[in-house]
């Protein structure tokens, strides 16, 4: 009985201690989704911002932008940028885990360097590269025409097909470190006994990283790739400074088409409309990182 | 616990009477927003702020930049929020939108009164009404020319193009290793499509006739030049701030780009050779007419606030500060003075200013102007030919205009 009430006193504790936590996400990040959700069912653009009642137009905002073939565009553009940029700064950043896991010289320090990329403000990243890119006179080119692999420039920038590559490349330097130092710090947690085992049983450097390396790993994988999917997916500053969503419409991607539409077109409606299909795509996925996290404590 | 709560709301009270005494006996304070950037133009915009603060003792003006990329959204922002200043100098173009939704007061009873009102060029002039009514008053105007490198023309034997066939034929005689004829701002901006508009008004197309015959044309011209190389690709990301950069490293023969880059071009190439031509012809010589306005907000100092635009409309103050500013100014008796008329790369510019054209003034211009600068990319990028880009333009504007 005493015990019960002292599980009640605890948890009324908890309670107060969460309480401004709390209070703040409601304000400052709850309160914000619902006002968004709300304007994307209004008509509020340039016409009707001054009117003293906003009117109610249900799903006329979706349903306009789903018959808009740029939505279509910018939704394959930004899944298709997430993707490529994903599995490339995955596979690389692994890569370089395993290497930085073993211990030789400048091991440590070496990894600290490779942080800046992942330190630096994106803007600051974005306009490096910008110049880097560019067509006369950038690093790149100039580089591969010195070698003489090319005969004449690419136009990074400047075609559809390449500036979203050139975004995607950009983007990877900038995750490869974040992918590595979290991967590092999931082997570190591989006791060393496991291996020694595995290898007394004699199995090949392959199999230890197939049976041993891979399962255990598997929580910080997903992290990571979860992680990753929501910083991607999300980009802004990194498309605003390097291409502002063009040539044309090759790289706009959700989160700047959303802000075209709400502070170049002032149609505030269907810019909230457009960032509430970003805002759901990465709720799916939260929502399954979820699951699987309560699947595997289930275990 | 007591003690505490005395002390708190002493010092409350405090605060309140240090703070409200202050208020009683000063002037009113008006916030003025601005994008305009660089030094010269701070100073200038101080320097009027405080003639007028020590000419009278009703009010203070008081200047607060913000940024151009993030003006529009800091003004839509803040009227939603009710964080607003109490005069704005805005963007020509965006003007009618801004009165559209609310943000402007009216002024038209004010300056039915006003006789300066007479002295103003049309163009400056209609930018700032909507529906017929006045929402502020012409700031500072400005349109584009077409700036050459002189050395580069006498060595080619070329001399400053007047029409569409001219210029293409001497951009190409103008191109070698390293030059390109012309260069342009395409960026996809509003910047781009200023840049677009004189090309587009010249082949006598309006903004509602964008699929026309006309507007083909003038997508043409400009993606031939491409085309033979003799205007780079890369105009598609170039603001006129980078054009000029080209310009003044001898990248560039010839550029189209505005008066404000006058200084610039001076300052970055001082050995540099150049002057200024009306940009070529279609059927008739057009030019965009850029430039700021002043708006009053709606809000409870626009008595005090038209005050000040008055004191900003006088003649003597109008030229004073588009001295300053290196730009032209929008009152016609002013336009007149020797200052511009006399000099010969600003007179072309005063003779551009003829034929100037306001960018609407429509409520939904940012849409229009969004239309445009997308097929000009399109035809420049090669996506697009330029019929079906120009297609394109139109079903756009037409959505956006019925």
């Amino acid at each position: 009985m005493k015990q019960d009430c002292n599980a009640d006193q605890n948890q009324l504790t908890g309670f107060w201690f969460v309480l401004p936590a709390l209070l703040f996400m409601a304000a400052f990040i709850g309160y914000p989704i619902v006002y968004n959700l709300i304007l994307s069912f209004q008509d509020v653009g340039v016409m009707t911002l001054n009117n003293p009642v906003k009117e109610w137009v249900g799903y006329r905002n979706y349903l306009q932008l789903l018959g808009d073939p740029l939505l279509k565009t910018v939704l394959a553009n930004t899944f298709y940028y997430t993707i490529a940029c994903i599995v490339l700064q995955f596979s690389i950043g692994f890569a370089l885990a395993l290497l930085f896991n073993r211990s030789f010289r400048l091991a440590k320090s070496i990894r600290s360097l490779i942080m800046i990329a992942w330190l630096m403000p994106v803007t600051i990243t974005g306009l490096i590269f910008k110049f880097i890119f560019s067509t006369n006179g950038g690093l790149i080119n100039e580089f591969l025409l010195g070698l003489h692999w090319l005969s004449k420039p690419i136009e990074w920038l400047l075609q559809p097909s390449t500036a979203i590559w050139a975004l995607i490349i950009t983007n990877t330097w900038i995750g490869i470190p974040f992918n590595m130092i979290l991967l590092i710090t999931g082997l570190s947690t591989i006791p060393r006994e496991v291996y020694e085992s595995a290898s007394i049983d004699g199995a090949s450097p392959w199999q230890q990283f197939i049976h041993v390396t891979a399962p255990l790993l598997k929580p910080a994988i997903e992290a990571v790739l979860i992680l990753g999917f929501i910083y991607t997916f999300k980009v802004f500053d990194l498309v605003y400074v390097m291409t502002k969503g063009g040539p044309v419409n090759a790289t706009e991607v959700l989160s700047t088409f959303s802000y075209r539409l709400s502070f170049t077109e002032f149609s505030f409606s269907k810019g909230a409309a457009v960032a509430n299909i970003l805002f759901i795509v990465l709720f799916m996925v939260s929502l399954g990182y979820l699951r699987l996290i309560r699947e595997e404590e289930g275990m | 616990m007591k003690k505490t709560w005395v002390f708190f709301i002493g010092t409350l009270l405090l605060m309140a009477i240090v703070c409200c005494s202050g208020f009683a006996a000063a002037k009113t304070k008006m916030v003025v927003w601005t994008y305009m950037e660089g030094q010269t133009q701070i100073d200038t915009l101080n320097w009027m702020f405080k003639t007028y603060n020590e000419s009278q003792s009703e009010s203070e003006i008081v200047l607060q930049y913000v940024p151009f990329a993030d003006f529009k959204k800091q003004l839509s922002v803040g009227m939603v929020a009710g964080k607003l200043p109490d005069l704005v100098v805005i963007d020509n173009p965006d003007h009618a939108a801004y009165a559209q939704m609310g943000l402007f007061a009216d002024l038209t009873k004010y300056i039915a009164k006003w006789p300066e009102r007479k002295a103003y060029f049309p163009g400056p002039w209609k930018s700032t009404t909507l529906n017929g009514k006045n929402y502020g008053i012409p700031f500072t105007s400005n349109c584009l020319a077409l700036f050459y490198n002189q050395e580069m023309l006498k060595k080619a034997g070329v001399t400053p193009p007047q029409t569409w066939s001219q210029l293409r034929v001497a951009a190409k005689k103008l191109t070698s290793p390293g030059v390109f004829g012309l260069g342009m701002a395409a960026v996809k901006s509003e910047e781009g499509t200023f840049q677009y508009l004189p090309w587009l008004l010249s082949s006598g197309a309006k903004i509602d006739q964008l699929g026309s015959k006309q507007s083909i044309q003038s997508l043409t011209v400009l993606a031939d030049l491409v085309k033979d190389g003799s205007m780079p690709k890369e105009v598609i990301n170039w603001t006129q701030a980078d054009v000029e950069k080209q310009f003044a490293a001898g990248k560039l023969a010839m550029m189209v780009n505005g008066p404000w880059n006058i200084p610039e071009v001076k300052r970055d190439a001082p050995g540099l050779k150049w002057s200024v031509v009306k940009i070529p012809r279609d059927k008739v010589y057009s030019s965009v007419l850029g430039g700021e306005n002043l708006g009053v907000v709606n809000g409870k100092n626009v008595a005090a606030a038209w005050k000040f635009l008055q004191f900003v409309g006088s003649p003597k103050l109008v030229k004073e500060y588009s001295v300053r500013f290196n730009m032209f100014p929008p009152r016609q008796d002013v336009a007149g003075d020797k200052t511009w008329s006399e000099d010969p790369v600003m007179s072309v510019f005063m003779d551009q200013m003829k034929y100037a054209m306001p960018r609407g003034p429509h409520p939904k211009w940012p849409e229009i102007s969004n239309a445009m600068i997308t097929a000009l990319q399109e035809v420049l990028t090669q996506a697009k030919t330029p019929e079906q880009a120009a297609k394109d333009a139109q079903t756009k504007v037409d959505a956006v205009l019925k």
